[in-house]
């Protein structure tokens, strides 16, 4: 089978091309696996390498990533120490030389676990739909991740979390990598001690990442007590609707998720 | 079939291929350039078998589009002996016995030498790590992290001796 | 946060080789022009190390350095006959037929060195490292390269040999069903250790020590990492592989290696092997089959090293977090603590 590869030589040109048909190849994890089974789009390739989309900017407290941007060059950048644990956790070194930010923000559960932790982070998402840049807050994003897949995704950012605030976990199956039975990703500022806005996501426990809201409200003005813990973790499944796949059930994803939230906040 | 032009350096030698359009370097490898120690395992990424290592990165060539290859130095397990003297690494496994059916194991080599390049002095948590992605069926991977950290240790004596 | 710790053992006893069609296997040997020796089987090295090990025993029985050994397999337009490579029947099975093949070719050479040296071909013996000399005498001795090219310019002979091994099939005794279907048997026990996370169900296996009793371990490495190999494929049938994970519902069943599970390089235990010899009668240099018995015993032994931790008796495979999970939650219901 002949495909057609096309490196878009501009942003703006590439939603046009996506709406004729063809599809977008990030790292490649996704969609050449797909092509080399013979699925895909009808014919055409476009290829992002050349839109300059590669590039970690750290200005003060706010890091943007370009879409392209791999967990490789994450894990090497010291900047961003906080998140080599996220991007060591997905998949092994040659995977993670090629997968991308933009690309996990479209990635299936049980994978995701970047964009989980972008979630946490709060993090604001910028598409081009051929037109004009828009930016979006990722919760928006997840909610129109199916109208967006049409829309290229040029970059992501947020702000710097204070140190220590990021806390990170994911339960494999296999170690030291698989993909995940549960993955939580909590930012947790503090104000003397206290809980101060906390956002907490989880992968794997929907079919994109969500907030655990009732968890968050639970810490919320509070220590982090073994008491706050507690009713934290017992309202972390609230409103998960965790799928049964090959690497657990539905059942065991909620069974476990307080108990990984609990080791993580206790930590 | 629509043939692209192709161009990169492999094992210190200059290649220029005419591919059919959207071939991985996988494909050209074994099917247009001969070399068939790059092994195809399962063309989805998730076996190792097909590792090469791109511009010192290890990459799975099953999810490389060769036409994104251009330009860039690429190593396959043939360009690992140099004048007939077996790499480190590949004396180290042969001394052993890290290889049984021998699938896995230019994968293998391939993603410790990415280590060795990076890290001279790896523990064994990181020989874990860098072999993550490959899957063994025959030797439970110990005699494997064994032979990497005795070729490790092998290589770091070297320098000293050549400092 | 708990973790319990188990211990549990189990033992197989595993027939070496098969009884239908008496389980046959040809093996030919012949001298090169320079006195190097090829084995021509149709048997297959699928990376157990059959090769190796075939030319180990060719050169122990021509009494010549292994490297001079090449052996010359898996073409079925031309190989002889074999039953195959399986049943753990190689090493035995080829083996013998080697050895049967090799002694035909040696007493072949033997005779062409005695009339090169003007002596009884008994009073003759080879050194191992390419020569033939007289017993008490070495300096009167002639290399096997010399001795190939006599045999083959000048005395017209062939240094080659055949062998097969073939056995009675055993059939079973209409009254009673008694048969002996196997000659010989390996054993093996295997000790595991486990540590179960009582709240997750999570199994991380920390050793598996075994002694296996293979009547000879002819190349002692290949068989360390058989079982090393072994070990780990039965701790992944243990707890992580199926086809189907909900069985008996067919959904979600593994479609690659991501979701096809077996263990990593971070779940590896500490392995611990001791290997006995109780040469058997039969096996070539009292060698028996080690193949695919190494899976075996460890499997019970972390069923039974889960019991032994948690109380739990999970009786199908794989035994998962959730499985493990499940029977901690059901204990508890009946003695809340």
């Amino acid at each position: 089978m002949s495909v057609m590869l096309e490196a878009a030589r501009q942003i703006r040109l590439v939603p046009a091309l996506q709406a004729k048909g063809a599809m977008i190849v990030a790292g490649g994890t996704l969609a050449v696996a797909e092509l080399n089974y013979g699925q895909g789009a009808d014919g055409t390739l476009i290829i992002l390498d050349r839109l300059g989309l590669d590039r970690i900017a750290v200005v003060g407290k706010k890091a943007t990533f370009g879409a392209m941007v791999t967990m490789a060059e994450i894990a090497r950048d010291r900047r961003l120490k906080f998140l080599h644990p996220v991007c060591n956790s997905i998949g092994g070194p040659a995977v993670r030389a090629m997968a991308t930010i933009g690309g996990n923000l479209f990635a299936p559960a049980p994978y995701g676990d970047m964009a989980a932790s972008l979630l946490a982070l709060d993090a604001e998402i910028t598409i081009h739909d051929g037109k004009s840049a828009k930016k979006y807050p990722i919760e928006v994003f997840f909610r129109q991740r199916k109208k967006l897949e049409r829309c290229l995704v040029v970059s992501v950012s947020f702000t710097l979390p204070a140190s220590g605030s990021f806390r990170y976990s994911k339960a494999v199956r296999r170690k030291p990598v698989s993909a995940s039975v549960v993955t939580i990703a909590a930012l947790l500022p503090r104000r003397g001690g206290k809980v101060v806005g906390a956002r907490i996501a989880l992968g794997a426990m929907g079919s994109h990442a969500i907030r655990a809201y009732k968890a968050e409200a639970a810490l919320e003005g509070r220590s982090l007590d073994s008491a706050t813990i507690a009713a934290a973790a017992a309202q972390i499944a609230e409103d998960a609707s965790p799928a049964d796949d090959a690497y657990a059930s539905a059942w065991y994803r909620r069974q476990v998720v307080p108990i990984h939230l609990a080791r993580l906040l206790a930590a | 079939m629509t043939k692209v032009a192709v161009q990169f350096t492999l094992n210190d030698e200059e290649q220029n291929e005419f591919v059919d359009s959207g071939s991985t370097l996988l494909a050209v490898l074994r099917g247009k350039l001969g070399l068939y120690s790059t092994k195809a395992g399962c063309h989805q990424g998730s076996c190792g078998a097909c590792t090469v290592i791109i511009d010192g990165e290890p990459r799975l060539s099953c999810l490389t589009l060769a036409q994104r290859c251009t330009g860039r130095m690429i190593t396959t397990i043939e360009g690992l002996t140099r004048d007939g003297a077996l790499h480190p690494l590949q004396q180290a496994f042969m001394e052993g016995f890290a290889a049984q059916c021998g699938f896995c194991t230019p994968g293998m080599i391939l993603a410790a030498k990415s280590l060795l390049d990076r890290n001279q002095s790896p523990s064994r948590d990181d020989v874990i790590d860098a072999i993550s992605g490959n899957i063994c069926r025959c030797t439970g991977y110990e005699p494997i992290i064994a032979a990497v950290l005795a070729a490790a240790e092998q290589m770091r004596a070297e320098m000293k001796k050549s400092a | 946060m708990a973790k319990k710790r188990g211990r549990g053992m189990a033992a197989v006893n595993y027939p070496t080789g098969m009884n239908l069609g008496g389980d046959p296997s040809q093996a030919l040997v012949h001298a090169t022009t320079t006195g190097s020796f090829i084995v021509t089987l149709s048997s297959v090295d699928l990376g157990q190390g059959l090769k190796t090990v075939m030319a180990q025993i060719c050169a122990e029985t021509l009494g010549v350095p292994t490297e001079n050994v090449i052996i010359d397999t898996a073409d079925t337009d031309t190989g002889p006959h074999c039953m195959g490579t399986f049943a753990s029947r190689g090493t035995h099975r080829i083996g013998n037929a080697i050895i049967m093949a090799a002694k035909e070719a040696k007493s072949v050479m033997l005779e062409v060195a005695a009339e090169e040296l003007e002596v009884d071909s008994g009073d003759l013996q080879t050194d191992g490292a390419g020569n033939i000399h007289v017993k008490g005498s070495p300096q009167k001795s002639i290399s096997v390269f010399n001795t190939a090219l006599a045999a083959h310019f000048k005395h017209g002979k062939t240094i080659s040999g055949r062998g097969i091994f073939l056995q009675p099939r055993s059939y079973p005794e209409p009254e009673t069903g008694k048969m002996t279907p196997a000659t010989c048997y390996a054993h093996a026990c295997t000790v595991a250790e486990v540590e179960v996370d009582t709240e997750t169900g999570e199994v991380r296996v920390l050793s598996l020590k075994s002694a296996y009793e293979v009547g000879r371990a002819l190349n002692p490495r290949m068989v360390e990492q058989q079982i090393i190999g072994g070990a780990w494929m039965g701790l992944s049938h243990a707890l992580y592989e199926t086809t189907e994970p909900y069985y008996p519902d067919r959904s979600h069943g593994p479609v690659d290696f991501n979701q096809y599970l077996m263990p990593g390089p971070g779940d590896l235990p500490e392995f611990e092997n001791v290997v006995i010899e109780r040469p058997a009668a039969d096996g070539p240099y009292g060698a028996k089959g080690v193949g695919e018995m190494t899976a075996n015993s460890p499997i019970p032994a972390i069923a039974n090293a889960i019991f032994d931790a948690v109380g739990v008796r999970v009786d199908s495979l794989p035994i998962t977090p959730e499985k493990v999970l499940r029977g901690i939650q059901a204990l508890n219901a009946r003695a809340p603590y």
